[in-house]
């Protein structure tokens, strides 16, 4: 039997923010392997450093100190360009609040990431991810011509199309009603699926983490408890 | 895969960047203003100069034209021009012409039946005509308004009876004859010997033209001549240079125009920051997500580059196509003054050079937000929404300092006169970088400042200085402009003073051409008998040019300098000289000895300080003259210092009376009035006892003296103008990127009670404080600009006309303050429940 490296590997990371007497310790030393093809909730109050670790797991931020591979590479070696090459492709992340680009239509919104990883059947590859996530009939609206739910659909389309074998979903049903939420959380754990990829859920819905491989609590910036449900 | 390829990139910038280029407008509508201005003052220029070339034949009124003065051309000269075509004689000079009840000062042209060689002569009532026949005169409008006569009357020039024939309409070469001290007044060829006006030693000018048979190289043909004729004291022209007066002024007011038009684009350029600026701003979240999906910090910069190129494109284009379609407007305004080729002018060097000034203005202005946004960490971006971009001007240094250097390079390269260009830009440059620190001195001011009582002037003080406040960038771009308005009155008024009040007071009233050597106290009695008291200066006057200088041994030809030594104008052509026995008046010696009275011995001369330098004379060295085609030469006994202010007369060279009185020659002589006398029938009585000599009036050239200033003032007036558009651009800008801001400020004060009109109120005091500010800024920086112009570089006297400054610089100052309460309006009708929500 074949072992497959772990997804991500971070040892004794630390995040500080601001300088002098206004810094703030956010991430106090984390500890944290996770398994590809894994899925994983991170659970944790308001303030309890799970969006800050998220950043810090899928490149968004550079940590203070300690050791992260993510995915084969060496994160703490890369500068900010290096990490944003380091995501095309490989990285698909949905946020809470959609983050969609205003200017652009369904369509282009979900093309964008496949044109900057240079592929070239981009647009054809959007609309079939669209499809995908039931918004077939709405590749050419805006962002402000859909609702919150179809918001978020583009955003899951749009960070699985590259096919990145690991997925990053911070809060993904925090802006939405529960029936819309719950629609939502189908489609991305149905998603993942198919595609295989590597899922981490930032929540602090209980419900949402029991249905994760793996429930990690943070609490003041530290791992509180790692469990398998 | 590194970076984005460019047609990715630009497909991507392409999806996002709006239709209409919303949020882009402010660098739109500052690059339409700027690229405009330099479109339309390049292709106006460029029509002059077409119109100047294409019709150099018919302004010259031949192919080639030798000029000399004092003399016909010589059998062997005339015959010289023959073998290249037909050729027409006339002679120019200064003359009077009367009626039994009026008279007035002329210029008399006198041509051969070949003339017109080109062109056509237009009389009043349309009817063409070539030269007038025998007995006849065309006659300008102005002479016969003054003579008060019309076709077919009688009047006299000199000795001789002329019937007007009738009044000119159009002259066809009038361009080429210059500034005229006269109206025109057109007669047959042999009418001023009729008249006695060509006596030895009568001042006129002889032209001869040539229109070639074949195609021969005008250059080449001029070349023959003075070779062949070395010594002849020729001035030619060719139909290349048909105006080389009208040509250099073009050239230089246009070169002038276009670095004001410059300093408007740099005035346009702080709005092309700001608009970049609140553009990335409003992107910020686009920026991140883009960052987010894995776009690098090179695929960031060139997404937005290409949108803001694509915007600076737009915005040049239609500078370009409004600049191009302004200069028939432009052109009709100068229609009478300047030939310009009329309907649509597409100059293509123009429009490229203007389109490039546009675009490489936005590359130094856009370059630091795009280079700042570029550096922003993804989640940064995020986190500080509510912080203004900002980061090191060191990642901006590259692009801004090619852009700037290409800038420079652009406006030095193919600049008439460089080190001047280079002068200008450097002041227009110190100009902005000191109102881009007095702005932060104010904003730095506004915060120290003791909080006043009142809670609306306190508000309005806040707001000069709260965080990402325009105060700094406004003070620049609107201090400008306004600086520049009182600049230009400043110069211009003063300049109108010293002409209207102090020149008059120290020129004479009249000058007085050809007055006969042995009737000078006939004269002076003629002149004392109509104004009692009149000071009289008389010199003798002759023609010459200078054909050698140096040491004896070994002289500089002047025919054979291949150029000119700087400021030795005198060499070129031929000169006024005199003779005197004393040191004229207002000549200061600085070298050499004067001669003593009646001295006999060696012809001396008394050279002009400044000519001495620039051709390395000194005393003890020769100077060869051409006079009346007679070589004579002197030495030179003395430098003098010239007062060139005196307005008198003034000679470069004075010869020892030894050295020339044998030559024939008339006198030249000023008449001032006693103060508050009229010239009475000064002028009818002259020219009944001198029918040959010629009077020239002072006061109508000082007022046409002041119409020409006026006339360049506007001009600059108008390139100046678009420098204080731009500035509004920037005001309108930069009250639109503090939309929210203001929107949240205004929302809260109607929260906690404040009435519309209070707001309004704070929308004026805020933006009365700014104008006044700006105001006080302009007066002192313009009117200290103005005061270095006029008393340092002219020598002239200050005089401004204060309430025309004062008047000028309130209705820019009035035009600001209207501009900024017409664009927070809006906001007051903003309704407090509505814009929380939103906000």
């Amino acid at each position: 039997m074949v072992t497959r490296p772990p997804a991500i590997e971070a040892r004794d990371l630390r995040l500080t923010l601001g300088e002098g007497e206004a810094a703030v310790e956010v991430l106090r030393g984390i500890d944290l392997s996770v398994n590809t093809g894994e899925t994983l909730a991170l659970l944790g109050p308001s303030g309890s450093g799970k969006s800050s670790l998220m950043s810090v797991l899928s490149g968004l931020e550079r940590a203070s100190s300690g050791s992260l591979t993510v995915a084969g590479a060496d994160f703490e070696r890369l500068d900010e360009d290096a990490l944003a090459r380091a995501r095309r492709g490989r990285i698909g992340i949905v946020l809470q609040a959609f983050h969609l680009l205003p200017t652009m239509t369904a369509q282009e919104n979900v093309a964008t990431p496949l044109e900057l990883a240079g592929q070239p059947d981009a647009w054809a590859r959007a609309a079939v991810e669209l499809d995908a996530v039931g918004l077939g009939h709405r590749l050419t609206h805006y962002p402000s011509q859909l609702s919150g739910g179809e918001q978020q659909r583009v955003a899951i389309a749009r960070a699985i199309a590259p096919r990145p074998p690991l997925v990053f979903a911070d809060e993904p049903t925090g802006n939405l009603d529960a029936s819309t939420g719950a629609g939502i959380v189908e489609l991305l754990f149905d998603r993942r699926a198919e595609t295989g990829a590597t899922l981490v859920i930032i929540t602090h819905d209980e419900e949402l983490a029991a249905r994760c491989d793996r429930v990690v609590t943070l609490k003041d910036g530290r791992i509180a408890s790692d469990v398998t449900p | 895969m590194n970076s984005l390829s460019w047609p990715a990139a630009w497909r991507i910038a392409r999806r996002d960047l709006h239709r209409r280029f919303r949020g882009l407008r402010l660098l739109l509508v500052c690059l339409f203003l700027g690229v405009g201005a330099l479109a339309a003052i390049g292709t106006l220029t460029s029509a002059i100069r077409g119109e100047l070339d294409a019709q150099g034949r018919e302004i010259l009124g031949g192919d080639l034209e030798v000029e000399v003065w004092q003399r016909p051309l010589n059998e062997a000269e005339t015959a010289f021009l023959e073998r290249y075509g037909t050729i027409s004689r006339g002679l120019r000079m200064q003359a009077m012409a009367s009626t039994a009840s009026a008279a007035t000062p002329i210029e008399l042209k006198a041509v051969d039946a070949n003339w017109p060689l080109y062109g056509t002569l237009t009389l009043d009532g349309g009817s063409t005509m070539g030269a007038p026949p025998p007995g006849q005169a065309w006659i300008a409008e102005g002479a016969a308004e003054r003579l008060g006569i019309g076709p077919g009357d009688l009047f006299r020039i000199g000795t001789a009876e002329v019937r007007v024939g009738g009044i000119i309409e159009n002259e066809p070469d009038r361009l080429s004859e210059g500034f005229a001290l006269g109206q025109t007044v057109i007669v047959p060829l042999d009418l001023p010997a009729r008249a006695g006006l060509t006596a030895p030693g009568a001042m006129y000018e002889s032209k001869t033209r040539v229109a070639f048979r074949g195609n021969p190289d005008p250059l080449g043909v001029e070349s023959a001549l003075v070779q062949q004729f070395p010594d002849a004291g020729f001035d030619i022209r060719t139909r290349e240079r048909a105006s080389p007066g009208a040509e250099r002024f073009v050239g230089r007011m246009g070169e002038f125009l276009t670095l004001v038009g410059l300093a408007a684009l740099a005035i346009a350029g702080i709005g092309i920051g700001g608009g970049v600026a609140s553009y990335l701003e409003a992107r910020r979240g686009s920026i991140a997500t883009l960052k987010i999906l894995g776009a690098t910090s090179a695929d960031i910069a060139r997404i937005y580059a290409l949108q803001i190129g694509a915007a600076a494109l737009a915005g040049s284009l239609a500078g370009l196509i409004a600049g191009v379609a302004v200069t028939p407007l432009l052109a009709q305004a100068l229609e009478g003054l300047l030939p310009v080729r009329t309907g649509l002018v597409v100059d293509p060097p123009s429009l490229v050079r203007a389109a490039l000034f546009g675009l490489l203005v936005a590359l130094v202005f856009a370059a630091p937000p795009i280079m700042w946004a570029r550096q922003f960490p993804a989640m940064a971006l995020m986190r500080s929404r509510v912080s203004p971009l900002a980061g090191s001007w060191r990642s901006a240094a590259l692009p801004v300092g090619i852009g700037l250097v290409e800038i420079a390079a652009l406006a030095l390269i193919g600049s008439p006169q460089p080190w001047l260009s280079a002068l200008f830009l450097a002041g227009a440059a110190a100009m902005l970088g000191l109102l881009a620190l007095l702005g932060r001195g104010i904003r730095a001011a506004a915060a120290k400042w003791p909080r006043p009582a009142n809670p609306i002037v306190r508000a309005a003080l806040a707001n000069l200085h709260r965080p990402g406040s325009s105060t700094g960038a406004l003070v620049t771009a609107l201090g400008f402009g306004l600086a520049a308005f009182v600049l230009l009155a400043g110069v211009q008024t003063s300049l109108d003073a010293n002409i209207a009040r102090s020149v008059p007071d120290r020129a004479p009233d009249y000058f007085v051409l050809d007055v006969p050597r042995d009737r000078l106290g006939e004269f002076e009695a003629a002149v004392q008998a109509q104004a009692t008291g009149a000071d009289i200066d008389a010199v003798p006057t002759l023609r010459g040019a200078i054909l050698s200088y140096g040491p004896k041994d070994n002289p500089q030809i002047v025919s054979q300098l291949e150029e000119l030594p700087e400021g030795a104008w005198a060499l070129r052509g031929e000169r006024g000289l005199t003779y005197a026995e004393h040191l004229p008046r207002g000549n200061s010696l600085v070298a050499g000895e004067w001669w003593p009275e009646n001295y006999s011995g060696e012809p001396l001369v008394s050279v002009d300080a400044e000519l001495a330098r620039a051709a390395g004379l000194k005393v003890g060295d020769y100077l060869t003259v051409g006079l009346l085609g007679v070589e004579r030469t002197a030495r030179i006994a003395s430098l003098r210092r010239i007062d060139w202010e005196s307005m008198g007369f003034n000679y470069v060279l004075v010869f020892s009376p030894n050295a020339l009185s044998d030559a024939p020659h008339n006198l030249a002589a000023t008449i001032t009035l006693p103060s508050g006398t009229s010239a009475g029938g000064l002028l009818r009585e002259l020219v009944r006892l001198f029918p040959s000599s010629s009077v020239i009036e002072v006061g109508p050239l000082l007022t046409q003296a002041r119409d020409i200033l006026g006339q360049v003032s506007m001009a600059i007036l108008a390139a100046a103008g678009v420098a204080v558009l731009a500035g509004i651009a920037v005001l309108l800008g930069a009250i639109a990127a503090a939309r929210a801001a203001r929107l949240y400020d205004t929302v809260i004060l109607r929260v906690l009670g404040a009435s519309r009109r209070q707001l309004l109120m704070l929308q004026l005091a805020e933006f009365g404080l700014l104008a006044a500010v700006l105001a006080a800024v302009a007066l002192v920086l313009g009117s200290g600009l103005a005061w270095l112009v006029i008393v340092q570089l002219f020598e002239f006297e200050w005089l401004p006309d204060w309430p025309r400054i004062f008047a000028v610089l309130g209705a820019g100052t009035v035009l600001v303050l209207a501009f900024a309460i017409g664009a927070s309006l809006p906001l007051l009708r903003a309704r407090p429940a509505q814009a929380l929500r939103s906000l």
